[in-house]
Formats: C-alpha cells, sequence, structure tokens
C-alpha cells in the first residue's frame, strides 16, 4: 500500500524532470554574456547571485567580485538573476542587447516576510498594522527542532501553550491540547464532545484546515507562520477567532531554473523516566509487611501460608531479584523524515513538486507513526488573470502500544520477568483457596504485551486548494478561493483471547476485535475584493471585502466482534459473534457556516494607524434563535519612530504603540447540542408499534460563546537592532460562557449545553532580545532572547450553575477544580491541612474559621494553590560566526502550584487492591510511626482513605533544557564538487533535561522522551 | 461580466444562507422532523409507554422489586452470597453505593419519562388540525395523565409522609420544559399539581372510545392500526379517574376519593371492567388468567415480562425466590379464617399461589400457555379490586361504612363468609391478598404510617417510621428557591 504510493509519486516527478530536461536540449549555438552584479544603493560588488535562463537548467553564480560569466545558446529568452533578500530581476535577452547585461543593479527587498503580516486573507505591512502578531520563517521554527511546528511555536512564542499531557506523556500520536492567551472555555467539554473549544483556528494556505493536518505538515514545506493574538488581528475569522488563530503558508515555487532540494531530519527517542521513583524490592517487600499483607490474626493456616510467601520473596530478593519493568516496553526511537521539492518555471507557469515521507518510532515499541505526503504547486498567470493551485495527497499509518506504560511501573520488582524455563507466564502471582474460593492473581505485563493483539490505524486524504486572482486595476483585486478536503480513517484493534481481560468470560466471548472507519468531507469557498492605494503620498487606505462558506462533515462507522479463539488467528471472519447487546456504532455529524466580512485600514503618513473589522456569521450549531452574529474590531497604532521629532535620533528604529478591542467568539462546539434529538426504543415495541423517545434535549436559546478582548502593546527595536521588545497587556471577558452543564436529574436529562457566566482573564506578554555582538554583514551575530507571560483568569456571574460539578469534584478522589464566582479556573480546592498530628498520627485540618479538627468537612474547602504560573516562558541565546550557528533555548515556569498524585496515590491512599502494585519510594520513608512522630505522612495502611488537602499541594518551579542545537552552512567550493548549490546540517537536542521543585510521575500511560535530531539542507 | 456572475452568486447564496444553514441530523431524529406528523406524536406517546417497562420503572423497581422489598412483600434472607444487596435494602438501609445508585436510577427515568410528556405537551399546542379521530385530546389527555402519575408515584417513594407533614418539601414538579431546575414544593403542593393535570386529562379524555366501545382488547383483523383500541393498556379516561381515587385518598380528600372509586365502580358494572369469570381462574382449570385480565384498568404491555417471573419469583431458580413468609401466607393471608379474613378457597390464592414441595410460590406472571397472548404481556398498574377498596375505606368516617362493598368484592373471590365488621388490620390484608406483587403494599403503609406486614409474628414487622419511609432525595438535586 505504503511502497505503491511512494512509487506512483516518484513516477510522477520522474515525469516532470523529463520534460524539463528535453527542453533545454533544443539549442545549440551559444553566446557568453559577462557583466557585473552590484547593490542598487550601496553599489558593493554581489558575490554569490544566482544567474539562469528562466525556465532551464542553464545558469551559473557571480564570483567573489561580483562577476559574471555564462555561455548561453543563442535564441531571445528571460534571464533571471536572484539573491536571498534581493527582489529577482529579469532580463529579456533578444541576441543584440549583451550591453545591457554588463551592469545588473538588485534592489533589497523592501518587504522581508517577517516584515509583513499574513492573515490568511489579506496581508498587510506590519509596521503599518495594529494588531498583535508575531511572525516566524522557516528557519526561525528549524532552529529549534525539527518535531512539529506546534513543537517549535511553543518555544518561540511566548503565547502559544501546549499543555503538558501526564497521562500521555511524547505518545507520537496524541494530539496535543494547546491554547493562544490561554483557556477561554470551560474545560470539560472536550470529554464531552472530543473538539476542544480552547483549540485555536488552524488555516493552511488561507483555509481553515485542522490540528492534525498541521501536526502531519512536513516542517520542511512551511514557509511561515503567524500567529494572531488580539482582536483586531483575529477578528477577520469573527466567530471562530476567539481562540487565536494560527496562520501556516506553505511554500510558493520560485520563478527560475528548476531547482531541487531534499531535506532530511534524522532522529533519535529516548525515554525519560527521572520523574519515577519506584521502590526496589526489598523497600517493596518492607512495606507490604509493614502494611500487614503478610498478616492474618484470624486464620491460622493461612498466616502460615503467608509467612512461607513472605518467606519465599525474602529468598529471592536475596538472590538478587530486582526486576526493573520500566524498560521493558521501551527502545530507542529512531525518526526519519525526507522532503524532496522540485521547483522552477518561468513567467507565465511555476510549478512545484514535493515528496515528503516520514516515519516516527516512538520509545514505547509498538508505538509510532508514518507520513507519507505527495503535493503539486502550480501558479499560472496570464494577463491580469492568476490561477494558482495546491494539490496535496497524504497517507499515516499510525500503530499503539496495546498495553499501558503503568502497568508496566505497577509490577512488583520481586516477581521475575520469565519462569524458570525462559518462558513468559500469564501471571505473576496467582492463589486460589479452594474451600472459600477466594482468588487473588497479579497479571503480567509482558504476558498481554507478547499477544497477538495491536491497535492500528490509517488515513488517506486528499486536500486542493483553488485560488482564482484578478487583477483588476494596479490598486484592485478580486479573488475566488475554493477547497475541498476529503479523508478516509480506519482503525483496528484486537485484544487476543487469551488476554487476562477476559478470564472470567466464557470461551465463546474471549478476545475482542473493533474496527471504525471514518470520513470526512470538506469544502470551503471565498470571494473576496481587495483594495490598496496610496493618497496624496500621506493617506494609505486598505480595504477587504469577503464572503465565505464552508462545510464539514464527518461520518463514523464502526463495529465490535468478539469470540476469538485462538490468538494467532486475529481475522474478523474467526469471531465468533458480537458482544451481548453489541450494535453497529454511526455518527453523523454536519457544521455549515457563512459570514461576510469587512476589513479597512487607514494610515496617516505611516504615523497614525487605524483598523477595523467587522464580521456577520451564521452556523448551523447555535440555535435557531440565535443563528447570526456580528464581530468588530478596531485596532489604533501610532508609529513614535516616524515623527518629525524622531527623525535625528540614532537610538530608535521603532517605537510603536498599539491598541486593540473587538468580540470574536467560538464555534468549537457540538453540531447539535442546540436541537432536540430522539432516537427509537429499539429494545421493545408492542401491539401500538414502535416507541421514541427523547435523546437529546437541544437549548434553542443557546446563545455564542464571544469574548471581549482588549489589548495593548508596543513593539520596540532600538540601537541598529540590537535590542528589540515586543509588549502586550489584554484583558478579555467570555460572557456567556458555554458549557455543558451537569443538571439535576429533575431536569430529565443528565446534562444540558447552557450559557452561564463569565470568565475574565488578564494577562501580560513580552519578548526581548538584546544582540551584544551585531555584525549582520559579517554574519556574526550573538542574541540573548527572553520571553515570558504571565495571566490570570477568574469566573465571575456564574452562581449556582455548576454547583452539580462542584459537588461531582468534591466527592471524587482527586478533583480539584471548582467553579465559583472570583475563582479562578485553574485554582486547586481543597481543606487546608495541618499535617499529621505527632501524638496520634491523624491528619489534623484547619477549617474555614482558623480552628483545628481531625473531620474532614468538604465546607471547609478553600482555594490551596493555582496551577497556572506566575511566570513562564523561555530564555535562550542564538550564536552565529559566519557559516556556524549555536542555539540554546531554556523553558522556566515559576509560580506555580500542583496538586501531587504521586503522592496522593502512591504514597498515601494506597488500598488493599493497590498493595500488589508497585509504589512511590515516598510511601515506605517519612510515614508517621510510633517512633517517627514528625512524619510528613500518615503511617501505613491499608484501609484509611486519605481526603484531598493542602499537604499534597506543592509550588511547583522548573527549568528544562527544551532545546539545544549547532549548525553549519557549508561554503560554496565545497558544496559544488558535491554537485550541490546549498548544504546546511543542524543537530538538535529536545527536551534534555528537566529539573523540577516537585518530585512528581509524569507520563503515566506513555513516558516523555528526549530527542536528539540531526537535519540536512541541500539543494542542487 | 465575471463582476456579475459573482454578484449573482452571492444573492443566491445570500437568500438561501438560512435554508443552507439549516441542518437535520441524519443518524437521529429531530423535533420538528418528528413532530409535524400525528403518527409522530403517536410514536412519542408510545416511546414513553414502552419506557415505562424499564427496569428502573415498572418494569422491575416500581411493581415487584424495589418497592415491593421496602413493603416488606418478600422474605429476604441475610446471606449476601444468596440475597445481594437486598439485605441492606430490607433494613432500609438505603445509604449504600448500590441502593443509591438505584433510587436514583428511577429518579431520573421517571423525570426523562416527564420531560417526554412536556415535549408532547409542548409541541401538541395548537396543532389540533393535524389530528384525525380524537387524537388530539387523546393523546395530550394521556401526556398530561402519564406526567401526573410519574410525579405521583416518585411523591409517594421520595415526599414526606403526608399524614404527618403535609407541608415538607418533597419534590420538584415539572408542567414544562425548561433549562433550570424547578423548586422543590411542599407535598401538598404538588398533589394539588397532579390533581390538576389529571381533571384536565380526565377532561381530555371524555370523548375516549372506551367509554362506549369498552376496552377492545384484541387486533382488528383489517390490521389497521390499534392506537385507538387496546384501552386497557393506556391511560384511559377510567384509569385517569382511577389514579384521582388513588391520589385523592393519599392526599386525605376521602370524599372525592369515594367519587371517583365509584365511578369506575359504576363503569365496571356496565361491562367495561367485568370480574374475571371463575372458569378462567378455578376448579381443574391448568392455565388460569393469574391476573384477572379483565379486572385490570391500565396495565403496561411488556412483551419482556417472562422475565420478571424467571427472575424473581420462579421456583426453579437457584439463588433466591421472592415469596411471603409462609407463616404469614398460612395463617393470616389466605388462611385463619373469620379472624383475618383469609381463606385457602380464595381465587387468588389457589390462581396465583402453586406449591412445589414444602413451599408455595407466587405465580402472578407466570405466563398463560398459549404463547402471544396479550395477557402475558400485562403488568398491571390499577386495577378494579383497589377502586373497591378504595371506596370500602372512604365510604363512611368508620371503615364499617364500606362493608357492603368490602364483601361484594371477597364474593367476588369465592369468598362465601362476609366480614361483619372491618378494620384497618383486615384492610391491610385485603391489600396484600388483592395487589400483592404490584407495588402499592409500601405506599398503603407509609400513607397509614403504620408498621410494615412483612411477618407474621408481630416482633418482625419493622415498625413505622420516617426512616423507613422516607428515601433520601438523589444527590445532585439542589434546593431552588422560587
Amino acid at each position: 500500500m505504503l511502497c505503491g504510493k511512494l512509487m506512483q509519486m516518484a513516477a510522477f516527478l520522474c515525469l516532470a524532470f523529463s520534460v524539463e530536461s528535453v527542453r533545454a536540449q533544443q539549442k545549440n549555438k551559444f553566446v557568453i554574456l559577462h557583466g557585473k552584479i552590484v547593490d542598487a544603493t550601496t553599489k558593493d560588488a554581489m558575490p554569490g547571485v544566482t544567474v539562469v535562463i528562466e525556465g532551464s537548467t542553464v545558469g551559473t553564480t557571480s564570483d567573489a567580485d561580483g562577476n559574471y560569466t555564462l555561455k548561453v545558446p543563442s535564441g531571445i529568452y528571460n534571464l533571471l538573476f536572484s539573491f536571498l533578500g534581493y527582489e529577482p530581476v529579469v532580463k529579456k535577452f533578444n541576441g543584440q542587447n549583451r550591453k545591457e547585461f554588463e551592469t545588473i543593479k538588485l534592489v533589497q527587498s523592501a518587504m522581508e516576510l517577517e516584515d509583513v503580516v499574513v492573515t490568511g486573507v489579506y496581508q498587510r505591512k506590519k509596521e503599518s498594522f495594529t494588531g498583535s502578531t508575531t511572525t516566524f520563517k522557516n528557519s526561525d521554527l528549524k532552529s529549534v527542532g525539527t518535531q512539529s511546528v506546534l513543537q517549535s511555536l511553543r518555544t518561540l512564542d511566548p503565547s502559544f501553550k501546549i499543555a503538558d499531557n501526564a497521562l500521555a506523556g511524547s505518545n507520537p500520536n496524541r494530539l496535543p491540547d494547546f491554547e493562544i492567551r490561554g483557556k477561554n472555555s470551560v474545560i470539560g467539554l472536550k470529554e464531552e464532545y472530543g473538539t476542544d473549544p480552547n483549540q485555536p483556528l488552524f488555516i493552511l494556505d488561507g483555509f481553515e484546515t485542522t490540528l492534525e493536518t498541521i501536526m502531519n505538515l512536513n516542517l520542511n514545506r512551511i514557509a511561515s507562520v503567524t500567529l494572531l493574538k488580539d482582536a483586531a488581528s483575529t477578528a477577520i475569522y469573527g466567530s471562530k477567532a476567539s481562540n487565536g488563530v494560527v496562520v501556516v503558508e506553505t511554500k510558493v515555487p520560485e520563478r527560475g531554473r528548476l531547482q531541487l532540494s531534499y531535506k532530511g531530519d534524522f532522529g533519535v527517542d529516548i525515554a525519560d523516566l527521572s520523574d519515577y521513583n519506584l521502590m526496589n524490592a526489598a523497600e517493596k517487600l518492607e512495606f507490604e509487611t509493614r502494611a500487614g499483607v503478610y498478616t492474618d490474626r484470624n486464620d491460622i493456616n493461612n498466616q502460615m501460608r503467608l509467612d512461607a510467601l513472605r518467606n519465599e520473596r525474602l529468598k529471592q530478593i536475596a538472590r538478587g531479584v530486582d526486576t526493573y519493568w520500566l524498560s521493558e516496553p521501551l527502545r530507542t526511537g529512531f525518526t526519519h523524515k525526507h522532503n524532496i521539492y522540485a521547483e522552477g518555471g518561468e513567467e507565465k507557469i511555476r510549478y512545484g513538486l514535493g515528496l515528503s515521507y516520514g516515519q516516527v518510532e516512538g520509545v514505547m515499541k509498538n508505538s509510532g507513526r508514518e507520513t507519507v505526503e505527495g503535493n503539486i504547486d502550480l501558479i499560472y498567470r496570464t494577463g491580469k488573470l492568476q490561477f494558482s493551485n495546491k494539490f496535496m495527497l497524504n497517507y499515516q499509518k499510525t500503530q499503539d502500544p496495546t498495553v499501558s506504560f503503568a502497568e508496566y511501573a505497577n509490577a512488583n520488582p520481586y516477581y521475575q520477568k520469565y519462569n524458570a524455563n525462559g518462558k513468559i507466564d500469564k501471571y505473576l502471582y496467582y492463589y486460589h483457596n479452594d474451600p472459600t474460593g477466594e482468588t487473588d492473581m497479579v497479571s503480567n505485563p509482558l504476558w498481554n504485551a507478547h499477544l497477538n493483539n495491536y491497535d492500528k490505524g490509517e488515513s488517506t486524504g486528499f486536500t486542493n486548494n483553488f485560488i482564482l486572482e484578478w487583477f483588476v486595476m494596479k490598486d484592485f483585486r478580486l479573488r475566488a478561493k475554493f477547497g475541498i478536503t476529503h479523508s478516509n480513517t480506519t482503525n483496528d484493534a484486537r485484544i487476543s483471547p487469551l488476554h487476562t481481560d477476559f478470564d472470567d468470560m466464557k470461551e465463546t466471548e474471549k478476545g475482542l476485535y473493533s474496527h471504525s472507519l471514518n470520513k470526512r468531507n470538506n469544502y470551503e469557498g471565498d470571494f473576496t475584493a481587495t483594495y490598496g492605494r496610496v493618497f496624496g503620498e500621506k493617506h494609505t487606505v486598505n480595504a477587504v471585502a469577503g464572503f465565505n462558506f464552508n462545510s464539514m462533515k464527518s461520518v463514523t462507522n464502526g463495529y465490535k466482534a468478539n469470540g476469538f479463539t485462538e490468538d494467532q488467528f486475529d481475522a474478523p471472519s474467526f469471531a465468533n459473534g458480537y458482544p451481548e447487546g453489541g450494535k453497529s456504532k454511526y455518527f453523523e455529524t454536519q457544521t455549515r457556516a457563512v459570514s461576510f466580512f469587512i476589513n479597512g485600514g487607514y494610515a496617516y503618513d505611516n504615523r497614525y494607524l487605524l483598523d477595523f473589522n467587522y464580521r456577520a456569521d451564521g452556523a448551523s450549531m447555535f440555535g435557531t434563535n440565535n443563528r447570526f452574529r456580528n464581530t468588530w474590531s478596531v485596532g489604533l497604532g501610532w508609529n513614535i519612530h516616524n515623527e518629525k521629532f524622531m527623525k535625528n535620533q540614532k537610538t530608535f528604529q521603532m517605537l510603536k504603540l498599539r491598541a486593540s478591542a473587538g468580540n470574536p467568539g467560538n464555534q468549537n462546539f457540538s453540531a447539535y447540542q442546540a436541537f432536540s434529538t430522539y432516537i427509537f426504543n429499539g429494545w421493545m415495541t408492542n401491539i401500538f408499534g414502535t416507541g421514541l423517545i427523547l435523546n437529546q434535549l437541544g437549548n434553542e436559546d443557546l446563545a455564542w460563546q464571544e469574548t471581549i478582548n482588549y489589548n495593548v502593546g508596543t513593539d520596540v527595536s532600538m540601537w541598529g537592532n540590537r535590542i528589540n521588545l515586543t509588549f502586550d497587556y489584554y484583558w478579555k471577558i467570555t460572557d456567556p460562557l458555554l458549557a455543558v452543564i451537569t443538571t439535576p436529574g429533575s431536569m430529565g436529562t443528565p446534562s444540558l449545553a447552557m450559557n452561564a457566566g463569565q470568565q475574565k482573564t488578564k494577562g501580560l506578554e513580552f519578548t526581548l532580545r538584546i544582540s551584544p555582538i551585531y555584525r549582520p554583514h559579517d554574519r556574526i551575530n550573538w542574541t540573548l532572547s527572553f520571553n515570558g507571560t504571565h495571566s490570570k483568569a477568574k469566573y465571575a456571574k456564574i452562581g449556582d450553575a455548576f454547583s452539580s460539578l462542584n459537588d461531582a469534584g468534591k466527592l471524587s478522589l482527586s478533583g480539584t477544580t471548582r467553579y465559583y464566582d472570583g475563582g479562578s479556573p485553574t485554582a486547586i480546592w481543597g481543606v487546608r491541612s495541618a499535617g499529621i498530628d505527632p501524638a496520634t498520627g491523624r491528619e489534623l485540618f484547619i477549617k474555614k474559621n482558623g480552628t483545628y479538627s481531625f473531620d474532614y468537612d468538604l465546607n471547609d474547602e478553600v482555594v490551596l494553590g493555582d496551577t497556572n504560573p506566575k511566570l513562564e516562558g523561555v530564555f535562550g541565546t542564538t550564536f552565529y560566526y559566519k557559516r556556524f550557528s549555536l542555539g540554546a533555548y531554556f523553558r522556566y515556569s515559576l509560580g506555580a502550584q500542583i496538586f501531587n498524585d504521586a503522592l496522593f496515590q502512591k504514597v498515601e491512599n494506597i488500598s488493599t487492591g493497590d498493595i500488589f502494585n508497585n509504589q512511590d519510594k515516598r510511601a515506605l520513608y517519612d510515614r508517621w510511626s510510633p517512633d517517627n512522630r514528625e512524619a510528613y505522612f500518615k503511617g501505613i495502611s491499608l484501609v484509611q482513605k486519605t481526603d484531598k488537602s493542602s499537604r499534597f499541594v506543592m509550588d511547583e518551579n522548573y527549568i528544562s533544557g527544551e532545546s539545544f542545537s549547532v549548525g553549519y552552512e557549508f561554503t560554496q567550493p565545497f558544496i559544488k564538487k558535491l554537485g550541490l548549490s546549498a548544504l546546511t546540517l543542524q543537530a538538535t537536542i529536545n527536551e534534555a533535561f528537566r529539573v523540577s521543585s516537585v518530585k512528581n510521575e509524569r507520563g503515566i500511560e506513555y513516558p516523555f522522551a528526549r530527542t536528539v535530531s540531526v537535519s540536512i539542507l541541500a539543494t542542487f | 461580466m465575471k463582476n456579475k456572475i459573482l454578484i449573482l452568486l452571492c444573492c443566491i447564496l445570500l437568500s438561501n444562507c438560512d435554508k443552507w444553514l439549516d441542518i437535520k441530523p441524519y443518524d437521529q431524529i429531530s423535533e420538528e422532523e418528528l413532530l409535524k406528523t400525528e403518527e409522530g406524536f403517536q410514536k412519542l406517546l408510545n416511546g414513553i409507554y414502552i419506557e415505562l417497562n424499564r427496569e428502573e420503572l415498572y418494569g422491575q423497581s416500581l411493581s415487584v422489586e424495589m418497592v415491593e422489598i421496602m413493603g416488606g412483600v418478600y422474605e429476604i434472607g441475610d446471606d449476601s452470597n444468596v440475597w445481594g444487596n437486598y439485605s441492606d435494602l430490607k433494613r432500609y438501609d438505603f445509604g449504600t453505593e448500590y441502593w443509591r445508585n438505584r433510587f436514583t436510577a428511577t429518579w431520573n427515568k421517571a423525570y426523562a419519562l416527564i420531560l417526554n410528556c412536556n415535549k408532547i405537551l409542548e409541541n401538541i399546542e395548537g396543532k389540533e388540525d393535524m389530528f384525525t379521530q380524537g387524537g388530539y385530546d387523546i393523546i395530550r389527555g394521556e401526556a398530561l395523565a402519564l406526567r401526573a402519575m410519574l410525579h405521583f408515584d416518585i411523591l409517594r417513594l421520595f415526599g414526606p409522609v403526608y399524614s404527618k407533614t403535609p407541608e415538607a418539601k418533597s419534590i420538584p414538579y415539572y408542567t414544562h420544559r425548561t433549562n433550570t431546575p424547578e423548586p422543590q414544593l411542599p407535598a401538598s403542593e404538588v398533589l394539588n399539581l397532579i390533581v390538576t393535570d389529571l381533571k384536565e386529562a380526565l377532561i381530555a379524555l371524555k370523548d375516549d372510545p372506551i367509554i362506549t366501545e369498552g376496552t377492545m382488547m384484541s387486533s382488528l383483523d383489517n390490521g389497521q392500526s390499534n392506537f385507538y383500541r387496546y384501552r386497557a393498556l393506556r391511560l384511559n379516561y377510567y384509569a385517569v379517574e382511577g389514579l384521582l381515587a388513588r391520589v385523592e385518598l393519599y392526599a386525605g380528600n376521602r370524599a372525592e376519593a369515594y367519587k371517583h372509586a365509584f365511578d369506575v365502580i359504576a363503569a365496571a358494572d356496565r361491562g367495561i371492567f367485568p370480574f374475571v369469570d371463575s372458569r378462567l381462574v378455578i376448579g381443574s382449570v391448568t392455565d388460569p388468567d393469574r391476573i384477572f385480565s379483565s379486572e385490570v384498568i391500565f396495565a403496561l404491555t411488556n412483551t419482556q415480562r417472562v422475565k420478571i417471573f424467571n427472575n424473581f419469583f420462579d421456583p426453579k431458580r437457584t439463588t433466591f425466590t421472592f415469596k411471603m413468609e409462609s407463616n404469614l401466607l398460612n395463617d393470616k393471608i389466605f388462611g385463619g379464617g373469620s379472624v383475618t379474613g383469609g381463606y385457602q378457597d380464595d381465587f387468588r390464592n389457589r390462581a396465583i399461589w402453586n406449591a412445589s414441595g414444602s413451599n408455595r410460590f407466587f405465580f402472578k406472571y407466570a405466563d398463560m400457555a398459549e404463547p402471544g397472548r396479550i395477557e402475558n404481556t400485562m403488568i398491571p398498574m390499577l386495577r378494579l379490586g383497589e377502586m373497591y377498596l378504595i371506596a370500602a375505606e372512604c365510604k363512611g368516617d368508620n371503615l364499617n361504612a364500606g362493608l357492603s362493598l368490602i364483601n361484594l368484592l371477597r364474593s367476588k373471590r369465592g369468598i362465601k363468609a362476609d366480614y361483619n365488621h372491618f378494620d384497618e388490620t383486615l384492610l391491610k390484608y385485603e391489600y396484600i391478598r388483592e395487589l400483592y406483587g404490584e407495588g402499592q403494599l409500601f405506599f398503603l403503609y407509609k400513607r397509614l404510617y403504620s408498621d410494615i406486614i412483612r411477618s407474621a409474628s408481630d416482633k418482625d414487622n419493622p415498625k413505622a417510621s420516617q426512616n423507613i419511609f422516607v428515601v433520601p432525595l438523589p444527590e445532585g438535586e439542589i434546593e431552588v428557591e422560587k
């Protein structure tokens, strides 16, 4: 399957090349052109400029003095002179005008990529834009890592946060949760619907796309990424924009001779288990002994058995048995990704053909991801019309481990992996008491892992985006876009009948095979008119108006089958039947949205700036009573550096103040929550026929969640770009919140989508870059960077709306989130603890009124901490010396608190069931006993329940080595010998270390990984 | 030209926007789609009746199992290997996780169906023209009655002992679909709302075909819809009257209760609910009509009813079997003669209690031999016998005033010896004889604030107390101010 796809794509590429080479061979007479290439302003000679006949492979580069000589076949054609950072020059050679080629002047590009804000709908010069945005080029992204664009963004921009997933660790198939400038929606919705209401909007080449597409996108294909953060920049996306927008642009084929480039990334992943603090065999046995596992005062026979068991284990330990289970499911994961891109073309037609392949091996065995991507980019321009089309074909294959990492962490170290014969036993421990029927057993994780189980997925899809632009006049342009995306994803999971899960089941019901197929069809269309003109040299006017529609449809269909007899034969045809009561599952969701928008910008003398947006949105998922909604935003800016009084100073190259306000909304909600729907009660029919009952109670009055968003900021650049500072302060009010609320049963429905209350967030973020050494012309540059963010959120006007969630949280074992007016969404709630009473060993609680009590009372809950750090961000340094570069980035987080689950569940709260699992070392030490009265933890006990108290809330400060890199760009003579025109090598280490003030297990089901990678960039 | 096409396109899109955005789910049925035809309303109503057969409601908890155990109906042992969680319920230990969940499930299911009733009532408003054959009134009347009945049973289970604290906070009453919880009302207010709903239902059902045609417990040969037939399987006009009698008695309005019970008795006398034919229940009958189906004013139809017998009453069961304490059965209920009013010849004894070995087992829910009979699906919810009991209790200030009514009922049960006096103990015994296994006895004791009759020996009978009669409200039910 995979091979076939690769072959097809390769064949396509070959065909494209051969056409090119035939063209180039047609001429046979030659003319020699030579001349000098200079910078148009400085008149300096320019070495290394590429000179080619447009649309061919015939070309050269200028020498150290800027001179070039090119032997060209006679005829009429265009010569193209190009150099990075300069506007390319195209000169027509008609066989007579050799003189004109003696001096070629190149002009520096007016607009560097970072000087332009790309919103996906329109582009603006950054200097005259009032929104809060940041743009990163491909080289910025790659300089900090090669894993994915999202990981790189996280290092580069403080407002872009990826939540560390303590459960899923570095599972390559797990899509991360992340947010721009914090969460605006109530947590808990994701669990309900699988869509994350806090996820930003993704735009790929002007079209809305999914997180998964962005994750899969080969980093080498990306030209730039722009983060839109405040209302002025996001409001063009109206009701989808309140979580911020990530605009990704892929590379556009360059005009010029056919150029082939290869980019490769090779990496190694190693599991990071430093957060695990598990007992060794002797410690575990000691712990069990103290917990009374080997004591039975009521039954002398059992006591004898337990004594024998303990002695046997002691003997094993003395013999040296101390099994390290954690290493068992792990491996060193190798990752390699390749991208080949061929591009070229001439005035009318430009083309790009790409092929990417990537294989990621997770650090757990049987865990990985394979992606293949082929793309064809075509641009055709004739007169005032330009047609561009981007086509992308992709294929992914995923595999997940079937035994969770937690099961290995749970296995006791005094058990052995293999029995005396070197075979894997099903149980590490098995005890059956015939008379009472009592059975105790501990299953061997290796047993379940060695069976023929699997969990795999496969996905194929394509995207085609077509853009037609009509340059009606110099300053007026019309554009029509249409994009279509289709994908098919299948998931197959199988659990062998020999799996211990099925021990208690009938032979005919063992084993489970599940299959599901998901089809997605999205399309999007867009018409825009763009106008931009400067009047009287001082008035710059920009305007964009348009109409957009999109539709998304997803259908999932699947079934389960059981009753397999053999481990080996796993085809679903060997199943005996379906699980009892099992029926095929089928879900379909469809959403549609339309919008009309206007954006305008006005700048007076490039000093005073004004931007405004208006957008009307309609979406199918909102109640019929609230179908359309309006979004607006206004942005103001002042370029102080352009003022007259600043003209003669050298300190500030840029000093800009900006402010914006607007009310973007959120559409990341389930498709049908506004509708009441009914289903057949198929379990019974009667003499009157079939019946239907309410399946979901809709809320027709559901109002759109919108976030009023204010932002003030400044951009400063001083002393010839040696100091750069961007600072933003924002406050946001989400009103109303939309949440699925657990309702009292008497309302007839377990939950209801409702509008309730507000969330207010205030925050600031900054990025500071200082370059003590800044000599761009010599390519010597040393930069220190420091970014950070701080934010604070609280609920308001929610009243009792969430009281059922609060009650559920109070009663749950470790739920510490509460919803109260004035409370923070990230606060940790619980009862204050005064520690363990030295006299009795019982925990002493502090009541609300400050008095002490042994009684745990839920009414005494207060805020014990906040998981949101006071300040977090990244600091780092980069150093360029000629062709050599070094980079180091460290993530820091200060002033957060966490509820330490490892302490709560693996030190205390170890129940009779958990005692058979391995535990945290701290469960043995620092426990209260009459001999150790000043202990932090309660005495060892299997029956005592520990409640959520401040004893488990800890201050967390950490620093981690997020990215270290070293790179080298090879010099011309050397790479020429290799037949290349450019070659860069870079090595990166990601997540090298993490030092934290708290020891808490991370990566419970899948461990975190450290990554070392090398990347190659070669252009032919 | 292109410009014009664009503008035209925009215009078309604009005008169709709203339509384009109106997406109907494909894998579920939208309300708009369902409730635009009469059949849709019929199906939704039938859906509610079907759902009443769930285990959380009258398929188990509120008919033969949970509420009957609370009523001391069965002899329950203490060995948890055999009896599981039933031993806890026998001790009225409502707080265990298992029983808390069970009560919550019953509560949630009842209110979920109340919401379905409210959906019917809200959507049917103003759609009279869509219906034929008086379907509008029938559907509306039945939905009102269902709403009242469900609230009433939830009130009887979770509400206060009404005779002691009628004004105590009880349960919320939902008369419409809302996005916010309704307040918990005093029991008296809830009863008022129940009566209001039932009276409105009675008006809506004034042209119920049962009044002229009877129960029509058969299908037509021509394959036409049964929607207006099998009236005893739906909340018909008399069922609503019967419910009113039951509710008014619970509320202590004896005169009203008598009036409604007597209306039903009068209709029965007109031949609509004839007493069971003795030939169907005694003698050498091998296949008796054990539920006395002709007397049933309202029953659920449950095609899986056989599970009830198999899961609880079948003598062949290997773990527990639900049955009456044998001393109580032999010495008081169907023995004891004139002292207790219990006679072995009682039809209800001979038709329903079968001996197997030394024990006698409860066969009310055993199927009749002929498969596919409608009787084999019936779970009685309201029967004529209860109307006689209510009428007898309410006829005068003194129970003796109802003597003639009670003797009439007993004679129809094949008991020749008339009572010469009637008191509360005899009343309770009559209830046990008539309504055993039908989920009414716990509510009887709660209404009378009387000890629960579980055993022949008084010392084994749970004493009346708030603790045993009042089930705590589920967690998550919150106090809302009015």
